[in-house]
């Protein structure tokens, strides 16, 4: 370190007077004052030059990456948005294309950071509420993703909003139908049913998942509203049909169902269901307007095919749960000679006995025995419908 | 320790020798005092405006260097890698040996030299050298950081500012750390911390004096910073949390783990820093070359992170980025990287690579923590935090400023407990392993002695209830007469004696002097009445010992009166006392 030089002061320094500080403050502090300036000026100047070579390099880094990206090259895309982002680190597109890439690359917890510091800075911007929400979904972090997935419902986006936005619910509702929470599904579903436009493919995708979310009606008032611009969609018509069916209106199951499959007929499904809704038509014995006679065959169909599931499932007489009451084969054993044409002609009321105990079989078999098919599919079918009759 | 004026010791202090007075007239020299108070105050915000264009330009500079040496992208070529370190370290060494010798360093230890030794002058050279040496080996790679550059900087446009504006002695020597404070504030974007680290570090002392201009500067310079580069922080701070106090446990570790680490850091450089400087001459030309090649090639290995400042790291490594392994590889090349670049004199702070292996460091023992005991909730960014923080008390000792860097950057409270206790083990065993902190280890190797703040921090005070003796010769009443007290004396009595005045009040009466105001016939006369005008100073027993230095040359006794009873005697201190306590405690 050089020995600094020997202080000399002048007279006026050595017993200043007031005149000196007078003509020497405020000299300085102009003096200051305009260096600052100058100082400012320059840097200003510098600075805009610095400012405007980092936004130029950011931008050119940003659109390589944008580029790679676009290729699914997302390993180069990320480096290339990180070194954008080091141009210009504020930049809520490139941190956001980031983090983008960064879940391409299944690196959720880096893209998550990203995420985090861009929604702090604008929180109601729907893209980042819906990337948060993913990632909230892929850590089964049900509460954050259910809070970013509002978030992104009533979010500010760029574009059509109305349409990202109903985006966003939809993929809310799938979330809440993979984690079988039906009812929250069938409230969004509903709330998303209210703003939907005319389009077709938009009515036939939410009445397929108000058919997921178990809301029948709804499902095919959906459907019903996509099949006015395609009458002859197979896919839209078959879940019609089964949203028919599962409402327990077989005719009207019956005719779209044979519809879908006049559509398509390798759409198996529907097939079985069609097959399952004529049997249920058919073997309805308390179906309008039809002959006596028929009735009777019908009952006593039923009543055979009760009593040959009943003997399929034994496990439902010892049930502890029925122990104190009458078994069913013993109760179906004493009705059965009655069961005949002629016994159900001279005591019409015996139809409506043999049925209870035909649908009492069916219900209890059903339990311990699972679901039944065919003609005792059908019975159990029609026992639900009448139940409470 | 000055005593407040207002204190009862001196409300009631009359010095019977009045001390003389200034050439000066008593108007002048208040009026100079006041002119230059605030002229100094009113300077401090010019300082600090002018050092933060300064850093703002000198970030510039970086920036630029890396983008035209290195490449602009995040991955550069091996080609560059190699060669922008190893050339940039070649014009360094030309520049440092032959334009700008003192700009070698970090910064911190001449700014401490410009103000206890040189009078706070700093040549405007060594800002300008410090600038483009700097910038080069930091925008080509050199594992060091721009803070200490920065703060030297300051220090060196104040030191020109105060020249200018012909400050007494005392304002110039003050008015290195204000311009210091003002270029650690710019780089660091973090006022307190900066104010802090000045005060512990470079000044040593807490004086009311220079805090406001400190203070000043810091924020009117972090302001200019901000002005031109925007407030945002260095790092996206993530989210903070300390569910369990048992946590503390594993933050327990991670300062474990830094304070070894800071000692082999600091030792590495204590070594290899003089083996350096021993080399021969012509192979300080090479040596910032050669440093930066080592650099070149830990880069093409595999860890280009090393080179520069590595802020972008810090922020990646506290999002998750690095597995827990790499982090530790980081930590321990960047030890080397920053020991290779500042060991052969390559100017640069050592600051951000201080942050850098903490972060590194502790997000690695967060992550190792995670393996083995999944339920901890500490993310690796929390645990990065800490480590800087960690670091910079292990390291650097600045305990203090070690825990408000970390708030200060955090912005975020609840990290605070973690801090204190990981810094603290940090410290602690970073003192007892190497008890002369680094930088005063550099200081010592240039060949200065100048004073240790950790010493200073830590030394013994003398008191005066050290050097105090109990009273056991009579103590005379302000009531008595003089014939009663000459009554009382005998032979074995001392030849000074002690006088309580009434109301309140000490004097003190020589033997010689009693009886010849009795052979003057005043022996009827109260000892009030006579030694009225004559009060004698008194002292507290915790007053510090070099206070009762002022009066022991001018009263034979000084009393050591009780803090809530001025008339209780405590004891008495002489000049003998005073000097017999000083000469045992200076041969230990």
């Amino acid at each position: 370190m050089p020995t600094p030089p020997p202080v000399t002061l002048t007279p006026a320094e050595k017993e200043p007077g007031l005149r000196y500080y007078l003509k020497r403050e405020p000299l300085i502090l102009a003096v200051l004052s305009a260096l600052t300036v100058l100082a400012f000026l320059g840097v200003s100047g510098l600075s805009r030059i610095y400012h405007v070579q980092q936004a130029a390099l950011g931008n050119r880094w940003f659109t390589r990456g944008e580029a790679d990206l676009k290729a699914h090259r997302d390993e180069l895309a990320v480096n290339e948005f990180r070194t954008a982002l080091l141009y210009s680190r504020d930049n809520f597109t490139y941190q956001l294309d980031l983090a983008e890439a960064l879940i391409g690359l299944k690196k959720n917890n880096e893209a998550y950071a990203y995420l985090v510091n861009l929604w702090e800075r604008e929180p109601e911007n729907g893209l980042v509420n819906l990337e948060l929400a993913r990632i909230a979904v892929q850590r089964a972090d049900t509460e954050k993703a259910l809070r970013y997935y509002h978030n992104a419902i009533y979010a500010i986006w760029p574009g059509d909003q109305e349409v990202q936005r109903r985006n966003a619910r939809l993929e809310l509702i799938e979330y809440l139908l993979s984690i079988n929470a039906k009812t929250q599904a069938q409230a969004e579903l509903i709330a998303l049913a209210e703003n939907l436009d005319e389009d077709p493919a938009t009515h036939a995708r939410v009445g397929d998942l108000f058919l997921q979310a178990q809301d029948y009606e709804h499902a095919l008032a959906e459907y019903r509203q996509s099949l006015k611009s395609d009458r002859h969609n197979a896919a839209e018509l078959a879940g019609a049909g089964q949203a028919a069916f599962e409402l327990g209106r077989y005719d009207i199951a019956q005719r779209y169902l044979a519809a879908a499959i006049a559509a398509n007929p390798n759409d198996t499904q529907s097939a079985e269901l069609l097959g399952t809704t004529e049997l249920v038509l058919r073997m309805d014995p308390f179906r309008r307007q039809i002959p006596v006679d028929q009735r009777h065959r019908i009952v006593i169909q039923a009543f055979n095919a009760a009593g040959e599931r009943l003997k399929a499932c034994p496990a439902v007489d010892s049930s502890a749960n029925i122990a104190a009451q009458p078994r069913l084969a013993e109760k179906w054993a004493s009705m059965k000679p009655q069961i005949t044409e002629e016994g159900l002609r001279r005591n019409p009321d015996l139809v409506e006995q043999a049925m209870n105990l035909v649908f009492d079989i069916e219900r209890q078999t059903n339990a311990a025995c699972g679901t039944p098919t065919g003609t005792d599919l059908a019975l159990f079918l029609i026992s639900k419908l009448h139940e409470g009759n | 320790m000055d005593e407040s004026p207002n204190s009862p010791t001196e409300t009631f202090l009359a010095i019977a020798e009045p001390p003389p007075l200034p050439r000066r007239s008593r108007g002048t020299l208040l009026r100079a005092v006041f002119r230059e108070e605030r002229l100094f105050l009113v300077l401090s915000v010019f300082i600090g405006i002018f050092s933060g264009l300064a850093v703002v330009c000198f970030r510039f500079a970086i920036d630029w260097c890396r983008i035209y040496l290195v490449g602009s992208g995040f991955t550069p070529s091996t080609t560059r890698l190699l060669l922008a370190p190893s050339l940039a370290g070649l014009v360094i060494a030309v520049l440092v040996i032959h334009v700008f010798p003192l700009a070698r360093g970090s910064g911190v230890n001449q700014t401490k030299a410009a103000l206890y030794i040189y009078n706070g002058y700093i040549p405007i050279r060594t800002a300008i050298g410090k600038f483009i040496t700097a910038a080069l080996a930091i925008g080509s790679g050199h594992s060091l950081g721009p803070e200490d550059p920065s703060l030297q900087i300051g220090a060196s446009l104040a030191s020109a500012l105060g020249r200018r504006m012909k400050l007494s002695r005392d304002r110039m020597r003050l008015i290195a750390p204000v311009g210091a404070a003002a270029g650690l504030a710019a780089a660091f974007n973090a006022p307190i911390s900066a104010v802090l680290f000045v005060i512990e570090e470079v000044i040593g002392r807490w004086t009311a004096g220079i805090l406001g201009s400190v203070v000043l500067s810091a924020v009117s310079s972090v302001v200019v910073m901000r002005w031109f580069l925007g407030s945002e922080s260095m790092f996206r701070i993530p989210a903070v949390q300390l569910k369990r106090p048992s946590e503390l446990i594993a933050y327990s570790v991670l300062g474990i783990v830094g304070g070894f680490a800071s000692v082999a850091f600091a030792s590495g450089i204590a070594t290899l820093r003089p083996w350096c400087k021993s080399l021969p001459r012509w192979t300080q030309y090479f040596q910032p070359a050669l440093a930066g090649l080592l650099i070149g090639i830990i880069a093409v290995l595999g860890a280009p992170q090393v080179m520069g400042a590595g802020y972008v790291y810090i922020d990646e490594a506290m999002h998750g980025q690095f597995t827990w392994q790499m982090l530790g590889i980081l930590a321990g090349l960047k030890i080397v990287a920053t020991l290779l670049s500042f060991v052969s004199g390559t100017p640069g702070g050592m600051f951000a690579p201080t942050l850098f292996i903490g972060a590194m460091l502790g997000a690695a023992v967060g992550g190792a923590e995670h393996v083995w005991f999944p339920h901890l909730t500490g993310s690796p960014g929390t645990y990065a935090l800490v480590g800087m923080g960690v670091l910079f008390a292990g390291f650097l000792r600045a305990p203090m400023t070690s825990v408000f860097m970390v708030l200060e950057v955090s912005g975020n409270y609840s990290i605070i407990l973690p801090v204190m206790v990981a810094n603290t083990l940090a410290y602690l065993i970073a003192r007892g392993l190497q008890p002369v902190p680094i930088f005063d280890v550099l200081t010592r190797q240039d060949g200065l002695d100048l004073p240790s703040t950790e010493e200073q921090r830590e030394e013994g005070i003398l008191r005066v209830e050290d050097a105090m003796r109990v009273v056991t010769t009579p103590v005379l009443d302000g009531d008595e007469t003089l014939e009663h007290a000459v009554q009382r004396l005998d032979e074995k009595s001392p030849d000074a004696l002690l006088v309580r005045l009434n109301p309140v009040g000490w004097s003190s009466i020589t033997k010689q002097e009693l009886e010849t105001m009795v052979k003057e016939n005043k022996g009827g006369q109260t000892l009030g009445s006579v030694l009225g005008g004559r009060h004698i100073p008194c002292l507290h027993p915790d007053h510090p010992l070099e206070m009762a230095l002022r009066y022991v040359d001018r009263w034979p006794l000084v009393p050591v009166v009780n803090r809530a009873d001025f008339g209780k005697l405590e004891g008495v201190v002489t000049e003998r006392d005073v000097l017999a306590r000083y000469r045992d405690f200076g041969e230990g």
